[in-house]
């Protein structure tokens, strides 16, 4: 690569010199760029194999006979994929429909999270009034709760009113978590306050703010919020084993654990549940990786 | 528990209101059909056990001439639904039959959430001779069969058969001593481990069983609720551990931790393994033929033991108290068809479990299966050679006792404490967990 020069060069030989010297040093540092590239590959190549190794692992193991499985020689591939696993996953527990009703559930559940959070977010952090942090405390406080110990009471609650086996006993208990206010809550502490007050001057009302300024402008804490509050809800467990009875309302949770019997375990039937459940919180991820790195390293760096 | 007896007091107090006002109302009483009646039944199977038991139900609910029809629910692990049962049955109860694991056979009695079998049985007259009566001991409690015994196992010991020849060993060993003895020839013939011997609370109740010991007072729970543990006393549990750790320390029985035994045994690596019998399916399908699976008894800790019998494991269903006898009786006819010799045949058949039924070993599916796999037999030998008084111990905190029967094993193979040190550890945390259970409840 040369570059154009200014002026003429041949004239003066010392320059000449000075100009392949440059050349030289503009190469070498070229190769050593690339050197550096190909070099980070191959380190990001081996650790993206490290990690990936489990689900590799279990997609492989998923597609084994019985008797593949405990070797004494590492096999990684099987000798004929046996696609038939998955075929008897599938009659084992109807995991097309928990699927779907997870995605039912995990999505109402995201939104619901998003809008409660959001809003009361917002009263937190923008809004005034006397007891507004002791209110803020209570609402942590209820983190410091474990869940296993609420299950119970919660249990007789909605069975009370005869809510079980349904969408909503699944979904209504979720619908607001302390974690996402306080995320949107330290989100919206960066968020200029001055932006606030001009909006308000110029007579704009509250939930206008909210939703034509304010969640606008924090898509990325949203982002890394939902892809929080959907992993949580799809990983939910004991709650929807309680609630549920038929197989109409139950989640891939339940489904993962239909594969497991006590006495005779059939490893290849578990590994191809576990992976064909995997897929979607997988793909999830993949699509709101983004969005949830951004939101977590914004706010660190201001602007 | 004092909340269910309120709660039973209450109900009962206006169930004979209600009852009354019927009886004025239409002035008959008639026997109870249980015809077109709904109900509902929790069970814990999953995988092919869970499939097998969905064919089941579906068969009954085809067949039945008494239009009875039968939702079964999965839930869960049997950790999962006895969960479950404890919570809902603050509240209103939503099975009428539900599948519980031997272990939490007390807290069902105590729970006075049961009608016990025993109470259908007799109104009908049921034969229960038809009934294994070794299996059936287990569930019987001052006479009375509780609950219906229904998926049972009982556990062997598996042997590699090809290491065995390669050994020049002719029969699998019968005590744990001798598993020290046949080392070297085993080792020499290319076993890594002689034995790959789970971590596992069970096997520690079965050698304790197979011993004539007891592992808690009171007739082992079943004169009256335990109090304490008597595996002390006895010596029995410090013969267990002491037989246990002198097979690690030879190196005969490497730790192979709480989920290992049956991976070290079909790679080929160890040369025994104990298991369940409803296992030996699984263990032939990974196996696939590398070697050749033999089966034998329960090997005893003592010479003492040789006599003595296992007891069995598995599940039971017991019929919740819905204070409806028409949904009563129509659980009752389901039990009967699950019970029965030709349902059972077919259950052993897809699941490995052991037929609860005397007569469904004259049945033809039945014994074909134990033509296809011999290894069968032995599951059935040893069962008809235990007697009913080893049928095991009834203790309220079971589940826990067992966690803390392997924790302290764990300790002891790992150095931690002597044989002697970890059985009474194990005798005072669970005497601590005893007396909780019981000033509570009691």
């Amino acid at each position: 690569m040369t570059q154009e020069l200014p002026f003429e060069l041949e004239k003066v030989p010392i320059l000449d010199e000075l100009l392949e010297e440059q050349e030289r040093l503009f190469k070498q540092a070229q190769l050593r760029k690339r050197i550096m590239k190909i070099g980070l590959l191959v380190v990001n190549s081996i650790l993206a194999v490290v990690t990936l190794f489990p689900l590799i692992y279990a997609i492989t193991m998923s597609l084994k006979t019985p008797g593949e499985i405990y070797t004494t020689d590492f096999q990684l591939l099987p000798a004929v994929p046996q696609f038939s696993n998955y075929v008897n996953a599938f009659q084992t527990a109807p995991l097309g429909r928990f699927i779907l009703n997870s995605f039912i559930v995990a999505i109402a559940i995201t939104i619901g999270q998003l809008l409660s959070g959001a809003l009361a977010a917002f009263s937190f952090e923008f809004l005034n009034s006397r007891f507004k942090e002791v209110i803020f405390a209570l609402v942590l406080a209820t983190m410091m709760v474990p869940g296993e110990a609420t299950i119970v009471s919660n249990y007789l609650q909605v069975a009370g009113w005869g809510w079980l086996d349904s969408y909503h006993v699944l979904i209504i208990p979720y619908l607001t978590s302390a974690s996402t206010i306080f995320l949107l809550r330290q989100f919206y502490k960066s968020f200029p306050f001055t932006l606030y007050e001009a909006a308000r001057i110029d007579g704009c009302s509250n939930i206008r703010f909210v939703l034509t300024i304010l969640l606008p402008l924090s898509k990325p804490a949203l982002g890394a919020t939902a892809v929080n509050a959907f992993i949580n809800a799809w990983n939910m467990y004991m709650w929807p084993l309680m609630v549920s009875g038929s197989d109409n309302y139950r989640t891939v949770q339940i489904g993962v654990s239909m594969m497991q019997s006590v006495d005779s375990q059939s490893i290849v039937l578990m590994f191809a549940g576990v992976v064909f459940c995997l897929l979607p919180s997988l793909i999830i991820f993949l699509v709101g990786q983004k969005a949830l790195v951004k939101g977590l390293f914004s706010g660190s760096v201001k602007g | 528990m004092k909340k269910f007896k309120l709660f039973k007091t209450v109900t009962a107090a206006a169930l004979t209101l209600t009852g009354l006002l019927g009886l004025t109302a239409t002035n008959e009483v008639h026997a109870q059909t249980g015809e077109n009646q709904e109900i509902v039944f929790w069970h814990g199977m999953g995988g092919n056990a869970g499939t097998a038991l969905e064919a089941l139900v579906e068969q009954f609910n085809e067949e039945n001439e008494l239009g009875i029809t039968v939702t079964s629910e999965y839930q869960g692990s049997y950790d999962d639904t006895i969960t479950k049962l404890r919570n809902s049955s603050l509240g209103n109860l939503e099975a009428d039959l539900v599948q519980i694991y031997d272990i939490g056979t007390r807290y069902m009695i105590d729970s006075g959430l049961v009608t016990p079998m025993q109470t259908f049985i007799d109104a009908e007259g049921y034969d229960l001779s038809q009934i294994e009566p070794n299996i059936a001991a287990y569930y019987t409690v001052n006479d009375e069969l509780i609950s219906m015994p229904f998926n049972s196992s009982t556990p062997i010991l598996y042997y590699n058969v090809d290491l065995f020849k390669a050994a020049g060993i002719e029969n699998a060993p019968t005590t744990l001593a001798e598993i020290i003895e046949i080392q070297p020839a085993l080792e020499e013939a290319g076993a890594t481990m002689p034995i790959s011997l789970q971590v596992y609370g069970w096997f520690v109740e079965q050698f304790i069983a197979k011993e004539g010991d007891h592992f808690v007072n009171n007739g082992n729970g079943r004169e009256d609720y335990t109090t304490e543990v008597a595996f002390i006393e006895s010596g029995v549990m410090e013969e267990v551990l002491t037989a246990w750790y002198d097979l690690f320390e030879a190196n005969a029985a490497p730790n192979v931790g709480r989920q290992g035994g049956q991976p070290e045994f079909v790679s080929g690596q160890s040369a025994m393994t104990m298991g369940s019998t409803a296992s030996l399916a699984g263990i032939l399908a990974e196996v696939d033929g590398k070697f050749e699976v033999g089966t034998a008894f329960l090997p005893a800790v003592t010479e003492d033991g040789l006599e003595g019998g296992v007891s069995i494991g598995g599940a039971s269903v017991w019929a919740l108290d819905s204070q409806d006898p028409e949904k009563a009786q129509a659980t009752w006819e389901f039990v009967k068809f699950l019970v029965s010799p030709s349902v059972q045949a077919e259950w052993a058949v897809a699941t490995g479990y052991f037929p609860i039924s005397t007569a469904a070993h004259e049945e033809a599916v039945f014994q074909e299966n134990v033509t296809n796999f011999p290894q069968f037999q032995t599951a059935i030998d040893q069962l008809h050679a235990s007697s009913p008084e080893s049928q095991g111990a009834l203790v309220s905190v079971f589940p826990e006792a067992r966690q803390i029967v392997e924790t302290e094993i764990e300790n002891m193979l790992n150095g931690n404490l002597t044989p002697a040190e970890a059985a009474q550890a194990m005798a005072d945390q669970i005497n601590t967990a005893i007396e909780q259970y019981n000033l509570v409840n009691y």
